[in-house]
């Protein structure tokens, strides 16, 4: 039993094991044997609140880690080369555009005529629109997937 | 100095490390003591709470050679006693009110 215990120690983060764990071993082995002298009554309470308090102990040092990181990367967060990249490509694609966009103007004859109303079957503006968000969204993601490829990994 | 209040295990740690420097096991045994039985803390319990209180600076690790990792002892830093000075205090204060109210309803 009590090295079920000790088993249940790696549930906790390795920062917090570094510091606690040898302790937590011999303070657990002190006190199983301690009730070894006790009635049957007690050692089910010790098993039981040990385990309970373990378990618990666990989820509330993961919990708080998982924050602390969460906050540390917050604070010290630089965009990834990778990201300077991609907002320089989406840059220039946006610049390209434009300038497609304008020599498109200057070589349609009578710009300065009313349009038309626009026939039900001419759906290439809207196709275009919809595609440059669909690009933007997935290069978006790609840039976010990096970045959290990154974090992940611990590079920052 | 302003603290939220503390819990009764975490009370009950730094009361038992008011009076000297103690090591887990120890702390365990003289909260059961001090409650009569009442608070049994677990080890997760206790070590959760060691561990906050040393991030806090409230308590800090006496400094022992020849004593292995198992056996380290802790003791009141000086901000921790000011702590619980503070939050006895309040409890007294707490419990002065409480026997005030409760006389005036019984008078």
């Amino acid at each position: 039993m009590l090295t079920i215990y000790r088993r249940l120690l790696w549930l906790y983060p390795k920062t917090y094991r570094r510091e606690f764990q040898e302790e937590m071993a011999e303070v657990l082995g002190q006190l199983h044997a301690d009730s070894a002298n006790a009635g049957p009554a007690a050692r089910i309470q010790f098993y039981v609140r040990e385990g309970a308090g373990l378990l618990a102990g666990a989820l509330r040092e993961n919990w708080r880690q998982s924050l602390t990181r969460r906050f540390t990367v917050r604070n010290e967060f630089r965009f990834p080369k990778a990201t300077w990249i991609l907002m320089t490509i989406i840059l220039a694609g946006v610049i390209v555009a434009i300038e497609k966009g304008e020599a498109i103007v200057a070589s349609v004859p009578h710009i300065g005529e009313p349009v038309g109303p626009i026939h039900s079957g001419d759906h290439s503006l809207l196709v275009g629109i919809i595609g440059s968000f669909v690009v933007i969204y997935a290069l978006g993601l790609l840039a976010w997937g990096i970045v959290y490829a990154m974090r992940r990994s611990e590079v920052h | 100095m302003e603290t939220m209040p503390l819990t009764e295990p975490v009370l009950m740690i730094l009361l038992s490390l008011a009076e000297q420097p103690r090591h887990g096991y120890s702390i365990l045994k003289d909260v059961e003591e001090m409650s009569a039985g009442r608070v049994v803390l677990s080890t997760g319990t206790l070590y959760g709470a060691l561990r906050r209180l040393l991030d806090d600076d409230w308590i800090e690790r006496l400094e022992q050679k020849d004593i292995s990792r198992g056996k380290q002892s802790y003791r009141l830093t000086q901000r921790g006693r000011k702590n619980l000075q503070f939050e006895v205090n309040r409890l007294k204060h707490l419990t002065k009110l409480a026997h005030l109210r409760i006389a005036w309803k019984e008078s």
